[in-house]
């Protein structure tokens, strides 16, 4: 790594509505480094990646390219220089193909005519899906995509544009461990080649395990600046958060059986193309984790039990009495909460206020008079929701599509914790939140589990699954391969039944 | 933070209080006498009936093109029914009641489409556009059908309490009753919702058909009271009463900054619209704009609109990610 400095950004000020939330923000990359950005949520990481790509326009400060002063207006001037990004909230477009999301405005051409060579581009896209063994087709259109193969998509679009500068804004937010390793290898390749990356990312083993220096944000300031020989993890989550938290747990951990009689039972359940003879019981107060690859399909069995998405066979029992789950709405009223894996997709309405989107699934708790809502008591269970998860900003009319994604997600989260649940389906509930706040969802999950709520948990983050499991079981390929329930387990266990390195032993149930 | 707001709340208003500077500056003898009021308040009720049921469907992101040849229909069900039962006042009631139910009817059938078959409302309200007229010439042999009785019918569009019609205080209650329905209620919330996110919405518990089905009943159901009281001003059932009401809710809506897109919008924005787009058809008659003309000139103060609003947006989130 050489000491020339690529990308300088100076005194960067930033406001939205006459709220500061960068103040005089510096960083500075070198060439072929890897620079992580860190900071809680709402510190204002995206904020400062946007405005050096264009996207937002800065108030006041400069920003040197390779030493000279560049304004920055757009994401053609980005091209030009030769810097990419890949967004936190994906920029993919839906109802285009793989392919053509990853060479977007950059197709190639037939000659000169200017038509788009399809069969040129599908190729050189499926080389490069290839050439990194992701699980996808260059054909696949992109709303079909699974959040995280969407991810993906989003990867292979800034890796094809051959830049000198990558800027990934939560890349493995929705990966799991499969295809973060391979995304790290791609890292550790482009670093070789002299690439500059900025890595923004919330687990922090990758941050530790992938930069050479790292700056931290407070508040929207400069916090640190650490050299690799100086990073010491808690030093960098006391200075990000201002306490310390232990985030070594979940490596390993000794499970032992619960006992207590089946709150839920799920038999045969089968949605075709999607998942087959799915059998599995949770007790109640048991927090049960799933582990799996993308596209093992956990999230398919889950919106099924949630009443999302029709099965085609199977039963679902409920303290012994059937439950046939038709929609979402009858769930709700069963007393089922879900957090979904897709935030921005399924988890909020952008325009909608932080009150209003927690009020959406209480309106049967909110008083009524002559059918007019309290509004006050909408603000009331938003302003304690706001409390209890450490929102921000502590606005209940804060518009949700303009607040930074790990808020979005504690708000996705907050509006089931007023309701008495029966059971509690989260989907990579702490996708993009940082680390102070994920200790406070998992104390969240064990209160309700010990309150006697049923608690599914599906993450691709393996530390937070051992961590937080009483019971993990494994899917892959639509089906469930291993049932990890007592004794001592690692990671690495989860990960070796998720990949199938292990002898394929199936779980009888 | 909260400045910044309500300048945008209020810029509508602002720009609504300017025109109407502007106009008794320029038409000081004819603009602000209470006749011409009273006439431009005349002429914008029916829009404003209208755009405060065509609102619910704006708002789930959809759009109907249907309601002016539905309020062709609406009015010709209304006097077809006075007509055959001896102009008594028994056939005003009789034929207002088969008018709402023609409305609901109408209704119930776009959101059947919509709901099952997924076909974009506007291409099921531009088939369903022609079919109402279609209807509405069979049942008339496409002649007028004049009704210049009884007095319970008349008094729909021509009484009067003070200085005003009557068919503004059916618009100030209709608008009262949307913005009621829209800001207080769950039905509301849930429609705000689904406009913002079909998916999202349905996730939380919310059933995206039901409201689907109730937006469109209301709108064809203020399309259907438009109908009436525009046959009752104009004291005749006519298959194309309604012609070219369709676009101007449209134009009122978008002037007034609800989004096409579903979502965002509010009846006083709506409303607001309405009375921008009556006072720009008084201003260019006052002034002698040529009717030829007029078109022309709506159109462009649509595309203006539109591009203020994007402008406003666009400075609010500071980019255009
Ligand atoms: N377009 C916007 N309009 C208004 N406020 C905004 C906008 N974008 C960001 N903010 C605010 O700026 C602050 C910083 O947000 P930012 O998204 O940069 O945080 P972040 O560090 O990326 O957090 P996270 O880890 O949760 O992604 C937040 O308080 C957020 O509410
Ligand atoms: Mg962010």
């Amino acid at each position: 790594m050489s000491q020339e400095i690529i990308l300088e950004v100076k005194d960067i000020n930033k406001s939205f509505f006459g709220v500061q939330v960068l103040h005089k923000v510096n960083l500075e990359v070198r060439k072929g480094e890897v620079h992580a950005l860190m900071g809680e949520n709402g510190a204002g990481k995206s904020t400062l990646i946007k405005i050096i790509t264009g996207a937002y326009t800065k108030d006041e400060g400069k920003i040197f390219w390779k030493g000279k002063e560049v304004e920055m207006n757009s994401l053609k001037d980005c091209q030009a220089l030769g810097m990419a990004c890949i967004y936190q909230e994906l920029s993919v477009i839906p109802a285009l193909s793989v392919a053509q999301n990853i060479y977007l405005g950059r197709e190639p051409k037939r000659g000169k005519t200017g038509l788009i060579h399809y069969k040129k581009m599908n190729q050189m896209a499926q080389e490069l899906i290839d050439k990194y063994e992701f699980p996808l087709k260059a054909t696949d259109m992109v709303d079909s995509l699974s959040i995280g193969l969407r991810q993906l998509v989003e990867i292979l679009k800034g890796l094809s544009s051959n830049s000198q500068l990558l800027i990934m804004d939560e890349p493995t937010a929705s990966l799991s461990a499969k295809e973060a390793s391979i995304l790290f290898q791609i890292i550790d390749s482009l670093r070789k080649q002299e690439v500059s990356i900025i890595y923004i990312s919330h687990r922090l083993e990758e941050v530790y395990r992938l930069s050479d220096r790292l700056t931290i944000l407070r508040d929207g300031r400069n916090a640190a600046v650490l050299e690799r020989e100086e990073i010491r993890p808690k030093e960098v989550i006391q200075t990000m958060i201002g306490k310390v938290v232990d985030e070594s747990a979940g490596s390993k951990k000794t499970l032992t059986q619960n006992t207590k009689e089946a709150a839920l039972k799920v038999e045969g359940l089968t949605r075709k193309g999607f998942f087959e003879k799915v059998s599995f019981e949770v007790r109640r107060g048991e927090i049960l984790g799933f582990g799996g690859l993308i596209g093992a399909g956990r999230t398919e069995v889950m919106r099924c039990l949630y009443g999302a998405d029709k099965y085609q066979s199977g039963k679902i029992w409920i303290e012994g009495k059937e439950y046939i789950p038709t929609s979402p709405k009858k769930s709700i009223a069963f007393g089922f909460g879900f957090v979904p894996e897709d935030r921005r997709g399924q988890g909020f309405i952008p325009l909608l206020s932080m009150n209003r989107n927690m009020a959406l699934t209480n309106y049967d708790i909110i008083k009524q008079m002559a059918f007019s809502i309290s509004s006050k008591e909408e603000v009331d269970m938003c302003e304690k929701m706001i409390k209890k998860m450490d929102i921000r900003p502590a606005d209940p009319q804060k518009q949700v599509g303009l607040m930074s994604g790990g808020n979005q997600q504690k708000v996705v989260i907050g509006k089931w914790l007023v309701r008495n649940l029966k059971i509690l389906i989260v989907d990579e509930p702490t996708a993009g939140i940082d680390v102070g706040a994920k200790d406070e969802i998992y104390h969240i999950l064990e209160e309700l589990a010990a309150k006697g709520v049923v608690v599914i948990l599906v993450s691709s983050d393996l530390q937070e699954l051992v961590r937080v499991s009483h019971r993990i079981l494994v899917m892959r390929k639509g089906k469930i391969v291993k049932e990890l329930a007592e004794g001592t387990i690692t990671q690495a266990d989860i990960l070796e039944a998720a990949s199938g390195i292990e002898s394929q032993e199936e779980v009888a149930g | 933070m909260k400045k910044k707001f309500s300048m945008e709340k209020y810029s509508r208003i602002l720009i609504l209080l300017l025109f109407i500077i502007v106009l008794t500056i320029i038409r000081p003898k004819s603009f602000p006498t209470v006749n011409n009021i009273s006439n431009v308040l005349w002429s914008i009720s029916v829009v404003g009936i209208l755009v405060s049921g065509s609102i619910f469907v704006m708002l789930l992101g959809g759009i109907d093109l249907s309601v002016g040849s539905l309020m062709g229909l609406s009015a010709v069900v209304t006097v077809l029914t006075i007509r055959n039962n001896n102009y008594s006042n028994k056939g005003v009631i009789l034929g207002i009641a088969l008018a709402l139910l023609v409305g609901i009817a109408a209704g119930a059938l776009h959101g059947f489409f919509v709901i099952t078959f997924h076909v974009p409302a506007f291409l099921v309200t531009f088939a369903t556009q022609s079919i109402f007229l279609g209807i509405s010439m069979v049942l008339t042999n496409n002649k007028i059908l004049s009704c210049l009785e009884p007095k319970l019918f008349t008094n729909i569009g021509l009484g009067r309490i003070g200085p005003f019609t009557f068919p503004i205080y059916f618009m100030i209650i209709i608008a009262l009753f949307s913005f009621f329905v829209l800001n207080k209620t769950v039905l509301g919330r849930h429609i705000y919702a689904v406009g913002g996110n079909q998916e999202a919405s349905r996730i939380s518990g919310i059933s995206v058909k039901k409201i689907t089905m109730i937006s469109y009943i209301i709108s064809s159901l203020t399309a259907a009271v438009g109908g009436i009281v525009l046959a009752s001003m104009t004291q005749q059932g006519m298959a194309s009463t309604g012609v070219g009401y369709d676009t101007e809710v449209i134009t009122a809506a978008v002037i007034g900054g609800v989004s096409l897109a579903g979502g965002s919008g509010t009846i006083q924005g709506a409303i607001i619209g309405a009375m921008f787009v009556g006072l720009l058809k008084n201003g260019m008659n006052l002034m002698n704009v040529p009717s030829t003309n007029q078109g022309l000139v709506k159109g462009l103060v649509i595309i203006c609109a539109v591009a203020l609003d994007i402008m406003q947006k666009k400075e609010k989130v500071g980019g255009n990610v």
